[in-house]
């Protein structure tokens, strides 16, 4: 325990303010979507990348250390740099974006989406990592979206052959207990006067 | 010679329980369904049977994964929503359903009241079907905790909290006994694996098995009673239980099933939600906002919010004191009465779970 | 010069033949293009003999015509499993239908001896060539699983090969015998179709299937009661068949999907070694926080003096999340003295967590339920949910050597005064004589 302290103050005073999430982008996420955003959007842990527990820097292997110290150095967009402390989606804004860039986007957060690029679906859920940034959801999570967005994405994935077949099978069985009912009302009506729906109350 | 209070007591019992009607004649063959303008309320409760069934089964397909340990649950949540092939499916149908369940359940016993289908010899249908209620509400209590995520157990913990804040009202040493009950369901001083271990006995296991005994006893005393007539003006005209209203109950069960299907397939229920409420629950980080129970505790949830919670804990103790007593409170009463009560109830549950946030936001000008 | 002969010659011939002989027949003798029924000199074993049969051939004979038809769709189509089982399920169950149609037809034919007298030798050709046939078709399903995919590779393009008159043997040369046998097959029975009851495959009354239930109506009025009963009794067997067919639709392909979703189910994920390992570490993680927890645990119930942070590193700001000696998160601060600040971070309301920083006029925020709380006194702020405050706890200030320099309890008695230069690398601790037993 008292070696991670050490080594986590060790790393918090070498890398100084570098060390800290972008709030910036938390609080601006926040804003627009109106959601509860935390720093899991980016980060691998929900409280950010100071603490000793998995995803923080205190509970990083020397490995790791080395990958966070190279990311921290990649200033430059298209570097192949993977950062421990981040998420899929924090490690692709990286390598789109460079350290240099991000941090000019501090200063306005509202920009980071356009300048992202709405292409990349990390998670495959049918919204761009961009519109879930603005939304307010989890960029890598297929489960986590804006609703209606995920809706209609999943209705036109799942429409052949699951819906399809379920709406066939959904279809017959009402038919079939459609004629069934007549049936029923044909075999026991057999006799009686009048046909028709209803019977009388004994 | 028996004296004439057991003489009572047996002919309130053979009353209720017309067992001589126990054949398959008079419970299959013979039994009418009213035909009226209400008729379509005699679906309601096939309708949340036929949830429960779906509970079951997705329940028990679950029940294969999912691993009740504080390290582990969210863990094997997470692996049978993301990894396990129709996983995520299943679980979604099983959350959609709990809330349609819950949604019948509630319709059920609204238009049940409305139709005053508690009238003697309907008593004790009447009072397992407020049973079957809480029942279903118990189901959703411990359900809610076992993913085992921010919001399940901040949730959890806010709700078991509400029983000790009852001791404020009591006087001197009497005033523990609220925080020692607490402390009985949760099983030690907070949540924890042992909350974790009895909420998945209750909801696996006891809750279960008392819900199908208890399904048992209503569904047969329905059968052996029949349907009640539901208007002022008995109607004369009926249709036959078998077969026309159980094929027209089944093919409402088909639609059920495809719009259920539907939802679960193509709207995660979660993403309604903020997403750090789905992260592993952490005992020493901060909790994330937004943490509220399910939709369908809104309708005490707020009110406890913005009121004394003595006043809470006198209308609800009221509320289950008349809902167990309708039978009798309500003998006298018209159904035009009834009906305007049940309307003012369901006003009532659809505003707070609707409109609850802003109320809540209204009054304390928060958020 | 084998494969020539039955796989270039015999098809044309047998299909020459079939075409020319059924248009000769047509045109020589058109009544006699018949099933030669025999419906009224034994009706029941028909019924269950032909129905079967003629349904079960009628599917078995789209599965192969589809894929002849439209290759391309149909190889996209059998690339999904859950199509391919299907399809596969439905021809095997499909030829058994027919398998059992027929064998009752072929008994039918020896058991009675009405039916004898104008049986002919050609009838009892055609049903044991048909009975050969659907077992051997039977077989090659089982024996060389999955017809519907690598027949788009082998027959198809031999099929159409023979249709643009360009025949191509070899793709047909490799193939398991059973399966050429079963080609040969068809082709025989392509030859017999003229001299035998087949032709009525050509004069398919399907105007049947549309036209509304015919009504005989008799001037006798006897007979006219009789007439309503059989027509009703008409429209009701056609009502129980609709019925029958949409709950035998909805049944299969709902079991198919049931079938499908918990197979997979069951089975369980297929990872990639990335995948587990990942899986695996998060699992491990979070077991790692359950044993740092329980150790906790276990170091509350031994120790009497429990370690919180250095005075240096507290601030007045940003307070350090810490246990306390009842398990519930507590924030440790930085009072204006410079002296250690400990206050329980469990909300009086309901019980979630207090966030860990104060605000510009010094409030604790508990985001449940929006109870803020001073820091200095925990007292919550008016309008909070929260009535009670949120308690301070007692601390004890050890020096570097080991020396207890000052306490403070939970209410708010200071003993003792540290020393100024020191007080930075002093440890403050919880202590349990502090906790109400």
């Amino acid at each position: 325990m008292a070696l991670r302290v050490a080594i986590l103050f060790g790393v918090a005073a070498l890398a100084g303010r570098g060390a800290h999430a972008y709030p910036e982008f938390q609080r601006y996420s926040q804003q627009v979507s109106g959601r509860f955003v935390n720093c899991a959007m980016c980060h691998v842990h929900p409280d950010g990348p100071i603490g000793l527990k998995p995803g923080q820097i205190g509970k990083l292997t020397p490995a790791e250390l080395g990958q966070l110290n190279s990311a921290r150095g990649a200033f430059l967009p298209g570097q192949d740099v993977m950062n421990p402390i981040l998420n899929e989606f924090g490690n692709a804004l990286l390598k789109k974006l460079g350290k240099k860039r991000i941090l000019e986007l501090r200063l306005q957060p509202d920009q980071l989406a356009d300048a992202y690029g709405y292409e990349s679906d990390i998670d495959g859920d049918g919204v761009p990592d961009a519109h879930e940034f603005l939304q307010g959801t989890d960029p890598v999570d297929p489960q986590n979206g804006a609703p209606w967005a995920l809706f209609t994405h999943n209705l036109r994935r799942y429409a052949f052959p699951h819906l399809f077949l379920l709406v066939t099978a959904t279809a017959l069985g009402l038919f079939g207990m459609n004629n069934l009912l007549k049936w029923f009302h044909q075999t026991m009506d057999k006799g009686s006067p009048e046909p028709g729906a209803t019977g009388t109350k004994h | 010679m028996p004296t004439a209070r057991t003489q009572d007591l047996m002919r309130f019992l053979a009353e209720r329980f017309p067992l001589e009607k126990f054949s398959f004649r008079s419970l299959v063959q013979k039994k009418e369904v009213p035909l009226h303008k209400m008729a379509w309320a005699y679906y309601l409760g096939g309708l949340a049977l036929f949830c429960f069934f779906i509970q079951l089964s997705t329940g028990l397909l679950l029940l294969f994964y999912y691993e009740p340990t504080v390290s582990d649950a969210h863990a094997s949540v997470e692996f049978i929503t993301h990894n396990v092939s129709g996983g995520a499916l299943i679980r979604n149908l099983h959350t959609w359903s709990s809330s349609a369940m819950i949604l019948f359940v509630l319709a059920h016993l609204v238009t049940t009241f409305a139709m005053k289908a508690f009238e003697k010899p309907r008593e004790m249908t009447w009072i397992s079907g407020v049973v079957l209620l809480l029942l279903t509400f118990a189901f959703g209590f411990t359900g809610y905790l076992l993913p085992w995520h921010q919001i399940a157990v901040n949730a959890t913990k806010v709700g078991l909290q509400s029983i000790e804040e009852a001791g404020r009202y009591l006087p001197g040493e009497l005033g523990k006994l609220p925080g020692q009950i607490k402390e009985l369901i949760q099983g030690e001083q907070s949540v924890g694996q042992a909350t974790l271990s009895r909420f998945y006995a209750l909801h696996v296991v006891i809750l279960p098995f008392t819900l199908c005994a208890l399904l048992g006893f209503h569904l047969l005393s329905v059968q052996l009673h029949g349907m009640s007539q539901g208007v002022d003006k008995a109607t004369n005209k009926t249709e036959a239980f078998f077969p026309f209203f159980l094929l027209k109950d089944f093919s409402l069960w088909g639609i059920g099933f495809l719009v259920m299907f539907v939802l679960a397939l193509c709207l995660p229920f979660e993403s309604f939600f903020s997403f750090p409420l789905f992260q592993p629950f952490d005992p020493l980080g901060s909790t994330p906002e937004g943490i509220k129970p399910e939709w369908y505790f809104f309708f005490v949830y707020y009110p406890l919010e913005l009121l004394p919670f003595w006043f809470i804990m006198l209308a609800s103790t009221v509320a289950l004191g008349g809902l167990f007593m309708t039978p009798w409170l309500f003998r006298p009463a018209n159904r035009r009465t009834l009906a305007f009560l049940a309307c003012a109830a369901a006003l009532y549950l659809i505003v707070m779970t609707v409109f609850g946030q802003n109320i809540y936001a209204l009054f304390k000008g928060s958020q | 010069m084998f494969d020539v002969f039955f796989f270039v010659g015999l098809p044309y011939i047998a299909v020459f033949t079939m075409v020319a002989g059924t248009i000769y027949r047509f045109r020589k003798d058109r009544l006699g293009v018949s099933s030669l029924s025999s419906q009224f000199l034994e009706s029941k074993a028909l019924l269950w003999g032909s129905v079967p049969w003629h349904i079960g051939i009628a599917v078995v004979f789209l599965g192969h015509l589809i894929p002849l038809l439209a290759p391309g769709v149909w190889q996209a189509l059998v690339a999904r499993r859950a199509f391919l089982i299907t399809i596969e399920t439905l021809g095997s169950c499909a030829a058994s239908l027919c398998l059992v149609g027929l064998v009752i037809l072929a008994i039918r034919r020896f058991a009675s001896s009405k039916l004898q007298t104008v049986t002919t030798a050609m009838d009892l050709v055609v049903v044991n060539l048909l009975i050969a046939q659907v077992v051997l078709g039977l077989g090659v399903a089982t024996a060389h699983r999955w017809g519907a995919v690598w027949s788009t590779g082998t027959t198809t393009p031999y099929l159409w090969s023979l249709l643009r008159f360009n025949p191509d043997v070899s793709y047909v040369a490799e193939l398991p015998a059973l399966v050429r046998v079963h080609l040969v097959g068809a082709f025989v029975v392509f030859l017999l179709v003229p001299f035998s009851r087949l032709v009525h495959m050509f004069s398919l009354p399907l105007e049947y299937l549309f036209r509304p239930p015919q009504k005989v109506v008799w001037a006798n009025p006897r007979r006219l009661l009789h007439a309503h009963a059989a027509v009703a009794a008409m429209e009701s067997r056609r009502l129980f068949l609709k019925a029958s067919f949409g709950l035998a639709g909805a049944g299969a392909l709902l079991s198919v999907g049931v079938f499908d979703k918990f197979l997979g189910f069951f089975r369980g994920p297929r990872m990639t070694p990335d995948e587990e390992a990942k899986l695996l570490k998060t699992r491990l993680d979070r077991l790692q926080l359950t044993v740092e927890e329980r150790e906790l645990e276990l170091e509350r119930i031994r120790s009497e003096q429990i370690f919180v942070a250095k005075v240096g590193e507290l601030s007045p700001k940003d307070g350090k999340y810490f246990i306390d000696y009842k398990m519930r998160p507590a924030l440790a601060f930085r009072d204006e003295q410079g002296l250690p600040r400990l206050i329980s971070a469990k909300c009086t309301h309901l019980g979630c967590t207090v966030a860990s920083s104060v605000d510009s006029t010094n409030r604790l925020l508990c985001p449940c339920h929006m109870s803020y709380f001073d820091v200095k006194s925990g007292a919550p702020l008016e309008g909070s949910p929260a009535k009670a405050p949120l308690p301070l706890l007692g601390w004890i200030l050890v020096d570097p050597n080991g020396k207890t320099v000052a306490s403070q309890g939970p209410d708010g008695k200071l003993e003792g005064k540290p020393d100024p230069a020191t007080l930075d690398v002093c440890s403050v601790y919880i202590a349990k004589q502090y906790e109400e037993a």
